[in-house]
């Protein structure tokens, strides 16, 4: 029996229910999971309070929450679906007592990062590099990697090869692994 | 209209609940996972990534098979893809975190994750402004899908790779116990 107080399920369970989530967005929204299309969404909103050319003919057109047909409009539905994922953590975190404060230890231990404000900066940077790379390859983990792989799509394939290549090299040169 | 954004945003917040919860639940989102798993000492992020690829698979099987959906494979800009994904890699090794992730991260109440999310809008935005520059250099392939390239039908070869990953993750877990990765804090550390 699994139990929202639970601390944590099995890997294959939680990951086996993920893929199920294909199901209702294939079906109800005519589309897979993702989530990096959000960040353009968001980007192109915030482009568009200091430039109104976004609007038209550029990168950030489509993804625009009211720019186009709400009943096609898949990039309201990712904005919603990634806020609910927030969501969804908080409550999961919550109810099993698992609250995370700060930030992971994981960054003292492979990176020696001694203070809050360098680890700010970095995570910043790495945001920047995470998304800039998502939106070059045109998907990140959950578009390219689960919606992408599941469809047998040759780009995704190759996006996922490179993301692990890029993730396990980046690993060595840069992180402390003792 | 307006009852239709209603119902997108309804859907797409219960949809997120549900993966916002497993990603939760399957510690994947937990930045020394993350990290981990690039660093071969932790396979969690595998484990839970492929197991979605089966159930994905098995559900396009049936509903394509079925004629209820159709496919929307990306379409294959190979340098473009390489370079992007490479890029990808080590923005997860730095932000400890993939697009996704960083949502759970923030619910589950890490502070470094609002900054993920503030650097990866940025890079968002400059990579729309700057796309104009280096758009031309991106050649497109034909190529969409193994179904369409081996000329077999989508739902068989999806069968067959399910399978063959469900029989990988046994002899993962087989090799490597899950449980003995979940780490002090159940932060794979």
């Amino acid at each position: 029996m699994i139990r929202l107080a639970d601390r944590n399920w099995s890997p294959y369970l939680a990951g086996g229910l993920i893929g199920l989530l294909q199901i209702p967005a294939f079906i109800l929204m005519d589309t897979g999971l993702g989530a990096s299309s959000s960040f353009v969404t968001a980007a192109g909103q915030a482009a568009l309070l200091v430039d109104a050319g976004v609007q038209e003919g550029s990168y950030f057109s489509k993804y625009l929450l009211f720019n186009q047909s709400f009943l096609a409009n898949k990039y309201l539905w990712q904005v919603a679906l990634v806020l609910g994922v927030g969501i969804g953590a908080l409550f999961s975190a919550r109810l099993s007592g698992m609250k995370r404060r700060g930030i992971a230890p994981v960054w003292q231990t492979a990176f020696h990062l001694q203070s809050r404000m360098a680890r700010y900066g970095m995570a910043f940077f790495g945001g920047f590099v995470l998304l800039f790379g998502a939106r070059l390859a045109g998907g990140c983990t959950s578009g390219h990697g689960l919606t992408g792989m599941a469809q047998l799509a040759v780009s995704s394939s190759v996006v996922v090869m490179a993301i692990f290549a890029g993730g396990i090299a980046s690993a060595f040169l840069l992180t402390r692994r003792d | 209209m307006s009852i239709d954004v209603f119902l997108i945003v309804l859907l797409g917040l219960a949809m997120g609940l549900v993966f916002g919860v497993a990603l939760e639940k399957s510690r994947v989102f937990e930045p020394g996972v993350i990290v981990g798993q690039m660093q071969l000492r932790n396979f969690t992020m595998l484990r839970v990534f492929l197991s979605a690829i089966v159930t994905g698979l098995l559900s396009l099987a049936l509903m394509n098979g079925l004629g209820l959906v159709e496919l929307h494979p990306k379409a294959f800009v190979p340098l473009a893809q390489i370079g992007g994904g490479l890029i990808l890699g080590l923005g997860m090794v730095m932000a400890g975190a993939c697009p996704g992730t960083v949502f759970a991260q923030i619910g589950a109440g890490y502070k470094d994750a609002w900054f993920i999310l503030l650097g990866g809008v940025a890079g968002a935005l400059v990579y729309g402004y700057t796309l104009p520059l280096f758009k031309h250099l991106m050649g497109q392939s034909e190529l969409t899908t193994y179904a369409v390239l081996f000329e077999t039908p989508f739902w068989m070869l999806a069968l067959g790779l399910a399978f063959l990953i469900t029989a990988s993750l046994f002899l993962l877990e087989r090799w490597r116990p899950s449980s003995a990765e979940l780490g002090r804090d159940f932060d794979g550390v």
